[in-house]
């Protein structure tokens, strides 16, 4: 029982020879942990991400869910991408997108979830609405709910707040922390902003640039429930936003001294 | 002012075009009487006998259910082999360059063979009619199938559906706005298949009406057959139009904003 939910085992993966994108990548994920990765731009988290949903298989290493490899997304897992206006499906309805991945129950039950879903997100007045009708931060709750919706154990986070403005990512984040809590989700947050990776998580795994691996595992000991105002404010807080934000703009700088020495 | 003309003009422009060509071809019915020149009023009377009664039966119907039959096969055989080799992209090498080549053959031109492959039969009429028909939403459908958003599919496999349901809920409904492109063309080839299979060893439709008539120097009938096929053809026009309203309103509203954005 006490199996890690996600185990990242030396995982690999280029695209060709050349271009090497992930590179030893190792971490664990204990059930209902709350991990957030970030990574200076471009450094190949998105990849990481379709390797750890199976929607595409490393070249070497392992991705086991609760200690078992899948060569297609396993039933527990659930995305919101980045792109809500890409990812919700243009000619459903909020309620039916949101009801997409429910099969095989009889209605009363679909209903009621989508139903449950729906009031979690604050969707339930736009329910037979458009996606296209609704505001971004709306679309994205959508596509939390339909992810949610289906019960999940692990929830896989692609930067979902990136395409959003900065008031609607702060409600944003919080609605899903809420979320994850009362569910006691498993969730996995890839991100580029220090402050939400710190703020939301029990642990944040920092990546270098690219061909990426694992810079440094930090736990985020911040009690729960998080503010966004006392929590950002706590000595705490600041020591690992600060510590996280010198291990990424290490990095970054690292990238741009190595693209001068080519330069040479 | 201006607005308000703007606004009523059309319609009263539309009437008097009409009215003055049939007060042209009236005039000219009666002033120059030729076999080839009917009065309105015979062609009226040829186009109302089409409309009830035995000819309904011998002629109007025989063709609607082969058209209907043709029609349906093409959209039926265009969007299910469409999908799959739009979406199974591994097939597509293969096969494209037979659809390709099939695609520049004028369906005319398979008429005589279709007669000697079946004889001058319904078969032979419905086949020509979907062989001429199929292509158009064969290639939306392709191209539909293509262009659907990548990342529905990952969703779609996130929430595991087997590649039938994949193509039913997500590919599908995403091709709709360009199959209904190539349906619409297709219903139009449709038409003309029906008239010109039925002037091929016939014994009934529409297009054998026009031919027995134009053979017994009834020309009124003749332009009642020709009539009426216009208004076959524009009923099933409307009728396409008014489903492509009620199954693609999302696509208006998305496309709208979409372009707006």
């Amino acid at each position: 029982m006490n199996e890690p939910i996600l185990v990242m085992d030396a995982v690999s993966k280029a695209y060709s020879a050349a271009a090497p994108i992930l590179k030893d990548i190792s971490f664990s994920q204990k059930a209902g942990e709350f991990v957030a990765v970030v990574g200076p731009s471009g450094c190949g988290k998105t990849t990481m991400l379709r390797c750890i949903a199976a929607l595409m298989q490393p070249d070497q290493g392992q991705v086991l869910h609760n200690g078992m490899h899948f060569f297609d997304p396993p039933p527990w897992l659930s995305i919101v991408f980045q792109d809500y206006n890409r990812s919700l499906f243009p000619w459903l309805s909020v309620r039916r997108n949101v009801a997409f991945g429910l099969r095989d129950i009889d209605k009363r039950e679909r209903d009621e979830r989508v139903q449950t879903a729906l009031q979690a997100v604050a969707l339930e007045h736009a329910a037979d609405l458009y996606p296209w009708q609704l505001s971004g931060g709306m679309q994205q709750r959508c596509a939390l709910a339909r992810s949610i919706v289906v019960q999940p154990k692990l929830l896989l986070l692609d930067e979902p707040f990136a395409s959003v403005d900065a008031q609607t990512r702060i409600d944003l984040q919080d609605m899903v922390m809420d979320i994850c809590k009362k569910m006691s989700l498993s969730t996995l947050l890839v991100t580029h902003d220090i402050d939400e990776a710190v703020f939301m998580a029990d642990k944040v795994v920092v990546l270098s640039t690219r061909p990426a691996h694992v810079v440094e595992e930090i736990a985020v000991d911040l009690p729960w429930p998080r503010d966004q105002l006392t929590t950002k404010e706590s000595p705490e807080f600041l020591r690992l936003r600060h510590r996280v934000y010198t291990l990424v703009r290490h990095q970054a700088q690292k990238h741009a001294g190595a693209n001068r020495e080519e330069l040479k | 002012m201006t607005a308000k003309r703007n606004h009523i003009a059309p319609f009263v422009w539309q009437i008097c075009t009409i009215a003055a060509l049939l007060a042209l071809w009236q005039w000219a019915a009666l002033n120059h009487p030729a076999p080839h020149l009917p009065t309105l009023q015979n062609i009226a009377a040829g186009y109302l006998r089409l409309w009830h009664g035995d000819l309904l039966f011998t002629a109007i119907i025989p063709s609607m259910s082969r058209l209907a039959v043709g029609f349906f096969i093409a959209v039926a055989v265009g969007c299910v082999l469409g999908l799959m080799l739009g979406y199974l992209r591994e097939l597509d090498p293969w096969i494209r360059p037979v659809l390709e080549y099939l695609r520049f053959i004028p369906a005319v031109a398979i008429l005589p063979a279709a007669l000697l492959l079946f004889g001058p039969t319904d078969t032979m009429r419905v086949f020509v009619i979907a062989f001429g028909s199929v292509f158009p939403v064969l290639l939306a459908a392709i191209d539909g199938a293509r262009r659907v958003e990548p990342l529905l599919l990952e969703v779609a496999r996130v929430e595991r559906l087997t590649i039938p349901e994949r193509l039913f809920r997500v590919v599908l409904p995403a091709a709709m706005p360009s199959i209904f492109a190539g349906v619409r063309i297709a219903l139009s080839i449709a038409l003309v298949m029906m008239v010109i299979s039925e002037l091929i060893a016939a014994d009934n439709g529409l297009g054998f009406y026009i031919l027995r008539n134009q053979r017994l120097f009834q020309t009124a009938n003749v332009y009642a057959g020709v009539l009426t096929i216009g208004t076959i053809g524009l009923v099933l026009t409307l009728a396409l139009l008014a489903l492509e309203k009620r199954v693609l309103a999302w696509h208006r509203g998305w496309r709208g904003l979409a372009n707006a954005g």
